[in-house]
């Protein structure tokens, strides 16, 4: 009772975490778990949002509107491209490779374990009210850290992004004499 | 700091060269920039500093790590000729990403901050999926590029877990003030478990990129499956700038926890060193073989990392150094004899195609035996002080029984670093002679005298330092 007493007495925002957590986890476990690729890329959308909701909770608004739109619009329409034009929904095979998924599974609930025990350990001290920056998630104040303090890693994000490009280019470029897929 | 902004700007100009209809002009100008970029790091020398909010950090041991990655930048792309035998490659392209990875490669060296760590390992990693895959007729090619890149991905994943875990410890990126809040909590006895689990997932991660065992799974089908000249880019470079960065964390964030850490480093060594050497021994392909051989090296260098000594910066310049030279005139010899004979349409890797190379080149046969010599750390060599600094760093620590297995494995090395020069020297030939262009000759003659050089006077680096 005592422990249903303390639930009930939290404050909104836990409730909101709770149930966008829930939202998230069951996106995220469609996602593997669906037969049907559409069926995967739709949970994956489901996931997308409530971490963007995540995001919001954590006051990170503009992160929040870049991961809907880069990850919830961009990636997963290319996604959707992507099994149209491989057309797998005939093709889904199952998993012969049991021993790999045992293993797997076990490794996972290992990490997983560990982590859960180490982090409850974990202590954090509670964000002082008054002197919280309420704009730190802002467009502003990430505008001036990254064209302030992180300027050099930002400049440098363009020559991974360079490499990414020229390599996409030079390993998708149709030659003579090429195998076809 | 000034050999990423040369070699930022020259890959763009080298893109750009590509438009050129002379190929021919590209393989100069590569060297010329390369070149340059070495000379602009040593500009700094004695000069230490931050630059850039403290993003930055050069100084002696960064410097003479760069200009270990620059000179074996060097000596690889000399030894690609232009990729002019090969008509379906694409120099521009991949004379670009070779300098955009030492880019990333650099930053991994001189790092100040963790996101700077972060973008130098995917720019190093995303140019060596490219290049895993670049030669796109080798099905084997396309499977290693596949495989290093959803594995690579994976580690990156696991070491930015852990660099946000550490933000969380640390509210900052910046490894001295990571040093600032270790020192503290050692002195106040209050342990963080997120600094705990951060900095374990960021040596997960660190390590896998330089395939230390139990994250080296990729490592022989990856450097097996790549073009060779990118597969000896891939274990010089990417290790020296991957031991770079374990090490730089190791000894600036979290000296103060050594207690914490060294137990896994070390299992991690001795399971680096056990592991390959035992399977390199059974190996049929010279190219696999070297792929073991890389993974055991990383053993090694770890046992610097393990000792953190005073001199383990030193040791750590002075075995990526012979490492390198060794293991560049290794894969050179490999690519001018191996191309001789096709099996499959491919090139010929296994050690039986060396048979008999001293009647067919004896000056190849010679820069192998040098080679196979310094990689085993025979003395005279560069290796063998290589070898005897890492293992003084670890005695220094009193890990007595790990020199006892390390010592042990590089008898077990020895045993299949010979199978080449046997091979090479004691088989019957089956080819004809090997003619090579006087420019290769002078590269694997500049790599075996500097394994000479450095086996009969190691104070000349040492005493840089």
């Amino acid at each position: 009772m005592e422990y249903l007493k303390n639930i009930l007495s939290l404050p909104p925002i836990y409730y909101t975490f709770a149930i966008l957590s829930v939202l998230t986890l069951f996106g995220a476990l469609g996602t593997v778990m669906s037969r049907n690729p559409v069926h995967s890329v739709i949970y994956m959308i489901v996931t997308f949002f409530s971490l963007s909701a995540h995001y919001i909770l954590l006051n990170a608004q503009f992160l929040a509107a870049v991961n809907i739109i880069v990850y919830a619009g961009a990636i997963m329409v290319l996604f959707l491209f992507v099994i149209m034009f491989l057309n797998m929904k005939q093709e889904a095979e199952e998993m012969k490779k049991e021993k790999i998924i045992y293993t797997a599974v076990i490794t996972a609930v290992i990490l997983g374990g560990i982590l859960i025990i180490f982090l409850r350990r974990a202590e954090r001290e509670p964000v002082n009210p008054l002197t919280y920056n309420s704009q730190s998630g802002m467009i502003e104040v990430l505008g001036r850290s990254l064209y302030g303090e992180y300027l050099l890693p930002f400049e440098l994000i363009s020559i991974l992004l360079l490499v990414a490009m020229a390599g996409a280019v030079m390993l998708g470029k149709r030659e003579a004499g090429e195998r076809h897929f | 700091m000034y050999p990423i902004l040369v070699l930022s700007i020259t890959g763009i100009i080298t893109l750009f060269l590509g438009f050129l209809k002379s190929k021919k002009v590209l393989l100069p100008a590569t060297l010329f920039f390369v070149t340059l970029a070495f000379f602009a790091n040593l500009y700094d020398w004695n000069k230490p500093g931050l630059y850039f909010n403290n993003m930055l950090q050069v100084n002696n041991f960064t410097i003479l790590l760069s200009a270990v990655i620059l000179l074996s930048a060097f000596l690889i792309i000399a030894l690609t000729k232009g990729f002019i035998d090969d008509e379906h490659a694409q120099p521009a392209e991949y004379f670009a990403i070779l300098q955009f990875s030492l880019v990333g490669a650099i930053m991994m060296t001189g790092f100040q901050n963790l996101i700077m760590l972060f973008i130098g390992v995917e720019i190093l990693s995303v140019s060596m999926y490219v290049l895993t895959g670049s030669d796109k007729r080798n099905l084997r090619g396309n499977e290693a590029a596949l495989k290093y890149f959803l594995m690579g991905s994976f580690a990156t994943g696991i070491m930015l877990f852990g660099i946000a875990m550490l933000y969380g410890a640390n509210y900052s990126f910046n490894i001295d003030a990571a040093r600032t809040v270790v020192t503290q909590m050692v002195s106040t006895q209050h342990s963080s478990v997120y600094l705990y689990v951060g900095v374990t997932f960021l040596l997960i991660g660190l390590l896998f990129k330089v395939s230390a065992a139990p994250f080296h799974f990729w490592t022989p089908d990856v450097y097996e499956g790549a073009p060779t000249i990118f597969t000896t880019f891939m274990s010089t470079i990417v290790k020296t700038a991957g031991f770079a960065a374990i090490y730089r964390i190791l000894e600036v964030s979290f000296s103060p926890i050594y207690s914490f850490w060294w137990v896994m480093v070390i299992i991690m060594t001795v399971l680096s060193l056990i592991i390959s050497n035992v399977t390199a021994v059974s190996q049929g392909s010279f190219k696999r073989m070297l792929a073991f051989s890389s993974v055991s090296h990383a053993g090694y260098m770890l046992m610097a990392v393990v000792g953190l000594s005073n001199k383990s910066d030193d040791s750590i310049v002075f075995y990526s150094l012979a490492y390198s030279l060794a293991t560049i005139s290794a894969f050179g010899v490999l690519m001018a004899v191996s191309k001789e004979k096709l099996v499959d349409g491919r090139p010929d890797e296994s050690i039986a195609v060396l048979n008999g190379l001293s009647k067919r080149n004896p000056f190849l046969a010679f820069i192998l035996a040098i080679s196979m010599l310094s990689l085993a750390g025979i003395p005279l060599t560069a290796g063998f002080w290589g070898k005897f600094y890492v293992f003084s760093d670890a005695a220094f620590r009193g890990h007595i029984w790990l020199l006892v297995v390390a010592i042990l494995m590089s008898a077990v090395g020895i045993y299949y670093y010979f199978k080449p020069i046997i091979a090479a020297y004691m088989r019957e030939s089956e080819g004809e002679a090997i003619s090579l262009t006087p420019f290769y000759k002078i590269i694997l003659g500049i790599t075996t005298f500097g394994s000479i050089l450095l086996g009969l006077f190691p104070d000349l680096l040492r005493s840089l330092m």
